[in-house]
């Protein structure tokens, strides 16, 4: 997938540019809006991480722009302004989703697939990992062909790593995933674990190849062995 | 005790003093007065005596007067002393006393008291003392209607003053007292002003400018302490971002020994912390500019049910039994402002219970009341919902009940904490 960063802090655009960089995907950077403006109108891409306050201009505009062009892109605003009337504005703009800083790059990894899935495979819901196939609209998942039933939460973390596959997705990343801002329940995330523990037990079971390795007590990872 | 009352009491109590003591001297001047005006009489009367004597040589004859009674008794020369008394008035004439009382025994004898003057005459070689006797009831008579008046003129002083305090001083009060009802409801997250009347009373007038003077320094001190929270948080949210991200780019590459894994989980913590702070303190600065405001029509039991399935998992691995009794709720506001509360309360009742512990939710059409076991001590009622307060062992932020308090505020909604054996129980009002 091809990706153009939009983002003035050079910490973070690097972060995200190296945690998106792999085979098979290109990843451009703009700073500022110029540089920005000058990108999107001249090439294409698959989804664009838009700052909104970003030097030279507003992200906004950039918005506008694309929007007004009839640019199919995809559009994840990523903002530190967490401001119901900026994220509405966003939205209506008609960006794809809204992202708000700080956040996890596993989030962020996760949001810019299901845009770009549900531009690219417009109709086409499946999704294919070796012998997992999922399908989205139904949110069933099937193991050769075996369907294999997950509760909502499961689904949600399979989901998750897949959009992840070869990262170390930290326990952090997964309990606000999974329970959103709200889960500011401590730093026991214990109950992850039983729930990977269901994951994994039932994909195995089903007949999967274990995917799933605990990465350093600190999080894990979804690959092939 | 009011300003009032008091100033009524002093009031009352030296005029009182006042018309006692002018009474006191009323009485004595008027009596003086009378006893002087008797003492004339019985002087006239004596010239009388004497010069009648000194015309026909023998004594006067004695008739019965109205007021006056005259006896002669023989006396030695010169034991007789010219002089003024304070005697005994025999009154025969019962003709007034009777009709005063509406009796008609006419014999009884009365004794008045009366002023009499000693005197003496000689009647040839005869030697008579001479007692003029003239009666002072009248004189008292007179005193008594000046007590009277006396005690009436208190009474109607008592009866004015509480007149003119009901009615003159309440309504020259009544600037205070609006002034007094407006800094009660003060808000100084209010941006409106103070609204005060304009009053022709100086001190009150200068009350007034002084108050809307301090009201207006607070509420931009106030703004400005606002701003820069809002900015310092903002300002931080970046730098945030960085390190999280760095973290998570970290941990991509290579392999960690298990102290460094360790390290690395402490940091994600910290930080995961430093973010809920940091968005907590935005959260609260915009429910209190009102930010955040919208209508939506939130069906709050459904809400709840919602909620209740989002926590599952968690109440099951901290084995917390949650029982709820959900009527049908509906209502007005912002969906995402209730998130927050329902949130934070629920939060709440997870994080500070106990292993095994218990969660009671009841939703009537009045009240939300969440009810949670934990430490079996009843918290602070006015520490709980104050800014970074919050129990040694809690993990959380600090702004939870803050936040969940500004937010009930904002919805015209109250929040009070209550503790009954074993339950900590929260109760939303709406």
């Amino acid at each position: 997938m091809k990706i153009l960063i939009i983002e003035d802090e050079k910490g973070l655009r690097e972060s995200i540019e190296e945690y998106f960089m792999e085979a098979g995907n290109i990843c451009e950077t703009a700073s500022n809006f110029e540089d920005a403006m000058s990108k999107v109108s001249l090439y294409s891409y698959d989804c664009i991480l838009l700052d909104i306050t970003i030097p030279g201009g507003s992200g906004i505009d950039i918005l506008k722009f694309l929007k007004k062009n009839n640019n199919t892109d995809g559009i994840l605003i990523i903002s530190a302004k967490n401001s119901l009337d900026d994220r509405l504005e966003g939205l209506d703009l008609g960006a794809d989703d809204y992202l708000v800083k700080p956040f996890h790059l596993s989030e962020l990894r996760a949001r810019v697939t299901a845009i770009i899935r549900r531009k690219t495979f417009n109709g086409s819901n499946q999704l294919e990992y070796n012998e997992i196939n999922i399908d989205l609209l139904a949110k069933a998942v099937k193991v050769n062909d075996q369907p294999v039933k997950l509760t909502r939460k499961e689904y949600a973390l399979l989901l998750y790593f897949l959009a992840n596959k070869g990262k170390v997705v930290s326990k952090n990343a997964i309990a606000e995933h999974l329970w959103g801002d709200g889960m500011d329940l401590a730093n026991n995330f214990d109950f992850i674990y039983s729930h990977i523990k269901n994951l994994r037990k039932k994909l195995i079971e089903a007949g999967s190849t274990d995917y799933i390795q605990a990465a350093y007590g600190m999080g894990y990872k979804f690959t092939s062995p | 005790m009011k300003l009032l009352t008091r100033y009524n009491r002093v009031n009352l109590l030296t005029t009182i003093i006042v018309i006692v003591v002018a009474g006191i001297i009323y009485y004595q001047v008027i009596g003086l007065i009378l006893i002087n005006q008797l003492e004339k009489d019985l002087v006239v009367e004596e010239n009388e005596i004497l010069e009648y004597v000194s015309l026909n040589h023998q004594l006067p004859q004695v008739f019965k007067s109205n007021d006056q009674q005259i006896t002669f008794t023989e006396a030695q020369p010169g034991t007789v002393r010219r002089e003024f008394i304070n005697t005994i008035y025999r009154n025969y004439d019962n003709h007034k006393y009777a009709k005063r009382h509406h009796r008609r025994d006419e014999d009884d004898e009365e004794f008045e008291s009366g002023r009499g003057l000693i005197t003496s005459v000689i009647v040839g070689d005869k030697h008579y003392k001479v007692l003029i006797v003239e009666s002072t009831v009248e004189a008292e008579d007179l005193i008594k209607i000046i007590f009277g008046i006396t005690a009436g003129v208190i009474l109607l002083l008592f009866f004015t003053l509480f007149i003119t305090n009901r009615l003159l001083l309440n309504r020259l009060w009544q600037p205070f007292y609006d002034l007094l009802r407006e800094l009660r409801l003060f808000n100084v997250t209010d941006s409106k002003e103070i609204p005060l009347e304009k009053t022709n009373i100086d001190e009150f007038e200068e009350l007034n400018q002084a108050i809307i003077g301090m009201a207006t320094r607070v509420k931009h001190d106030y703004k400005e302490l606002k701003t820069f929270t809002e900015n310092a948080s903002h300002e931080l949210l970046t730098p945030i971002a960085v390190i999280n991200s760095k973290l998570d780019t970290l941990i991509q590459t290579d392999s960690f020994s298990l102290q460094q894994s360790k390290l690395l989980s402490d940091l994600y913590s910290g930080v995961s912390k430093l973010t809920r702070l940091n968005q907590s303190l935005l959260l609260l600065v915009k429910i209190e500019n009102r930010l955040l405001e919208s209508n939506d029509h939130i069906d709050l039991k459904l809400h709840i049910e919602d909620l209740l399935m989002q926590f599952e998992e968690i109440f099951l691995d901290k084995e917390i039994k949650v029982s709820s009794d959900l009527d049908e709720k509906e209502l007005f506001a912002s969906t995402y402002l209730m998130d927050i509360l329902l949130n934070n309360l629920l939060s709440n009742a997870i994080r500070h219970n106990c292993a095994g512990g218990e969660i009671k939710i009841k939703l009537t059409s009045e009240s939300l009341v969440i009810q949670n076991t934990g430490t079996p001590e009843e918290l602070k009622h006015n520490q709980i919902f104050t800014r970074f307060h919050k129990s040694t062992e809690s993990e959380g932020s600090g702004l939870g009940l803050t936040i969940s308090r500004q937010i009930c505020e904002n919805l015209k909604f109250t929040l009070t904490y209550s503790y009954d054996t074993p339950y900590h129980t929260f109760v939303v009002n709406f």
